[in-house]
């Protein structure tokens, strides 16, 4: 078998080398994955193949594609191949489309300037390809008309259009979830079987395990281990991916759910909510006990966040009421965000916005310092602007900020999605930690049912049909 | 995201890059300021002191700039001007920043009724030419430099207005400031900490234009004779009085306008080509 893609001891360097040396070759019908966390190495890689650097980096090594060898450190040859040859599926495509173009449009440009077809038969083409896709309605819409399912699949489209038998995808199941995962698997997979490359590049296992075909595993810009898909996440030989692979939420250890005692302190009554016209839920009860860890799961976009909003009183209920019983302040009911970046004041540190919540509500800096080790904080992290630090260290902090008080509730809206799955792990099990040791009742959001199943006590399932399974507690 | 990561990274590892064009700017307006105020405690000479031996004579050791048609002490004028000038731009800037900023928080914080109204409010005052608003004040109350102040500032409030507002209505829904409401914090720290740090560097930038804008606005209105009157002396109405002998005096025509030049250049460059 001849293979479309050969990489040959590729090393990519800023001031120092960070990618080592990597050689990897990409047969047409088998699928290659490079699974790595956030800063190991892997885009860079895929984009020195590529020859779509970043300024200020440069490559070595020589990548040899359909027959034509490229040498890296000249850096010149890529440009005649893009599109043509090679092509890539870019990181959250619905932000890649043209706003202003329709949906065959976008197509047919590939066709038109690529290839060079006439516009009747690059449209012709271009209407072919989103048919196949599925897409022969949406022929004539605007991004913005589409849904993120459907952007995906003509972004693709829009990449395949000049031809190219390579494709490579990067982060391609990035903010999905997982209805639509899997449909951007099966796309992948299907351009695969009819004998295309295609080259992934992710930080998701289970894309990793779905893809099949070979696997690297990078790490601080080394690929530590490569080879069949199976034999490596079946038997890992590397110390860190068995840790990758114990981190999936699917390989837990099962936690103890508690049975609730105590008055419940926070009490939503038929709490109904609607947006953009369209109804959300509504009749929803809910009772918190304290100290309870509560599961929710449900696709994007069903109000699971909205709800979490409403119980802190931070969005007013179309319909029923929420009771803070027990006569807690408010301060006492805190929220972890989603993207923790977004959740500090940009521009001052965090020993300040730390040091501003202790002189507000007169609290003792004395706790800072054990919980900082608590947390696996470094004291010199204190010193740094939140952009400095990383997704993990600042959700530790955001966790630190809201345990300064004591919270006796805390709405955590899907506090590790923007996370690897090793920090993932840490994360939760700290939130957890703390949450069991303070009596903090918890409502954990997560699209990710397995995580839920393993550390809530019990669950609520939006299913997004305008109602909702209550799943009780699962242990009596 | 490791593309962003690893850039961002290396940005921050170089040494930044000294905004040379700001240096340039702020010593050029040190220089003029120093000259403006400075001048009369060196120089105490009455600058509509006029006396007809000297008219237009040309700059010596005793008269550095020389005098004017009317042989008035050029230093003594230009530096009185000047301080005019800057301090006209200064006064009309701070108050039309200060409300402007304070009302764009107002509106976006408040939103619906007192957002609709502030913002027909500047819509209002956008739809009058600027200088037609400015001219309309000083036909009302003729040479008093107030009129000139208050015209300029409410032309120049509404640019604070609208920046503020667009930036603060983007950051007053941001997980950010929720979590510090959530956490307790009260609108004077979402201000200081939240609001501020981001509005800051905007602002600067705009006062500086909004500086050039009101020199070149007092400048042009002294030069149509609309401004303040003779024998007070300004940068524009200079340039009118001497236009008639520029070419016995070259060099006194030319003094106001270099004056104007320097200043406008510099602020320009403070403000940089664009806000961060």
């Amino acid at each position: 078998m001849t293979a479309l893609l050969v990489a040959d001891g590729v090393r990519v360097f800023a001031r120092e080398r960070i990618v080592e040396p990597a050689s990897l070759s990409l047969h047409p019908g088998r699928p290659f994955t490079i699974l790595g966390e956030t800063g190991s190495g892997k885009s860079l890689l895929a984009q020195a193949i590529m020859g779509t650097l970043p300024k200020g980096l440069r490559a070595e090594g020589s990548v040899t594609i359909a027959g034509q060898r490229l040498s890296l450190a000249v850096g010149q040859g890529h440009r005649s191949l893009w599109g043509r040859v090679i092509s890539v599926l870019p990181q959250e495509p619905w932000l890649a489309l043209d706003p202003t173009m329709r949906a065959r449009e976008q197509v047919a440009e590939g066709y038109g300037f690529v290839r060079g077809l006439s516009v009747a038969d690059a449209a012709r083409r271009a209407q072919v390809d989103l048919a196949n896709l599925g897409l022969a309605d949406a022929s004539g819409k605007l991004p913005s008309q589409l849904s993120g399912g459907m952007a995906q699949r003509v972004a693709f489209a829009a990449a395949r259009a000049g031809g190219a038998r390579i494709v490579i995808a990067d982060e391609p199941t990035k903010g999905l979830d997982v209805a639509r995962r899997d449909d951007v698997i099966a796309l992948l997979l299907r351009e695969v079987a009819e004998g295309g490359g295609l080259l992934t590049i992710t930080h998701d296992l289970a894309l990793a395990r779905r893809m099949g075909g070979d696997l690297a595993v990078m790490l601080d810009g080394v690929i530590i281990e490569q080879g069949p898909a199976e034999e490596v996440l079946g038997d890992p030989q590397h110390a860190y991916t068995r840790r990758l692979i114990e981190a999936d939420p699917a390989h837990w250890p099962d936690g103890q759910p508690r049975k609730a005692a105590g008055a419940p302190m926070l009490v939503a009554e038929g709490v109904g909510k609607s947006r953009g016209g369209q109804r959300l839920f509504s009749g929803l009860n809910l009772a918190v006990h304290p100290g309870e860890i509560i599961g929710v799961t449900g696709p994007s976009g069903c109000g699971k966040s909205t709800f979490g909003d409403i119980l802190l009183r931070l969005l007013p209920p179309d319909e029923g009421n929420v009771r803070r019983a027990g006569g807690q302040p408010a301060i006492k009911f805190q929220k972890l965000y989603q993207d923790p970046p977004s959740a500090f004041p940009h521009r001052i540190t965090l020993r300040r916005a730390i040091l501003d919540l202790v002189k507000l509500h007169g609290l003792d800096a004395a706790r800072i310092e054990p919980l900082m080790a608590r947390l696996r904080l470094a004291p010199a992290l204190l010193d740094r602007l939140p952009a400095e630090v990383s997704g993990g260290e600042l959700q530790r902090f955001a966790l630190l900020r809201v345990l300064l008080l004591d919270p006796v509730f805390l709405f955590a809206d899907e506090p590790t999605s923007r996370l690897d799955l090793i920090t993932q792990q840490e994360m939760i099990e700290l939130l957890v930690e703390l949450a069991r040791e303070r009596t903090c009742a918890v409502l954990i959001v997560s699209h990710d049912a397995e995580l839920i199943r393993k550390v809530s006590d019990r669950e609520i399932r939006f299913t997004g049909k305008k109602d909702l399974d209550q799943v009780e507690p699962k242990a009596a | 995201m490791m593309t962003a990561t690893m850039s961002s990274a290396i940005t921050a590892s170089e040494p930044k890059r000294l905004p040379v064009g700001r240096i340039v700017g702020f010593t050029v307006l040190a220089l003029v300021v120093l000259f403006a105020f400075l001048t009369p405690l060196v120089w105490p000479v009455d600058p509509t002191k006029q006396s007809l031996r000297n008219v237009l004579a040309a700059p010596s050791w005793s008269e550095p700039l020389g005098y004017d048609h009317l042989g008035r002490s050029m230093l003594a004028r230009l530096a009185a001007a000047l301080r005019l000038s800057l301090g006209l731009a200064f006064l009309s800037v701070l108050t039309a920043a200060v409300p402007g900023a304070l009302l764009g928080i107002l509106a976006a914080w408040k939103g619906g009724i007192v957002d609709r109204a502030l913002s027909v409010l500047g819509d209002v005052f956008l739809a009058l030419p600027g200088l037609l608003l400015v001219l309309m004040l000083t036909a009302i109350a003729p040479d008093s430099p107030w009129a000139l102040y208050v015209g300029i500032s409410l032309v120049l409030w509404i640019e604070y207005f609208r920046l503020t507002r667009a930036t603060t209505r983007t950051l007053i829904t941001s997980p950010a400031v929720q979590a510090s409401r959530l956490l307790g914090f009260g609108p004077a720290y979402i201000i200081r900490r939240h609001l501020w740090p981001e509005i800051a560097p905007m602002i600067l930038t705009v006062a500086a234009f909004g500086a050039a804008t009101a020199i070149m606005a007092i400048a042009a209105l002294g030069f149509v004779s609309v401004g303040v009157r003779p024998p007070t002396p300004e940068l524009g109405l200079m340039m009118t009085e001497l236009l008639p002998y520029y070419e016995e005096a070259p060099h006194a025509l030319l003094q106001p306008i270099i004056a104007v030049f320097l200043l406008v250049l510099s602020l320009n460059l403070i403000a940089g080509r664009k806000a961060q």
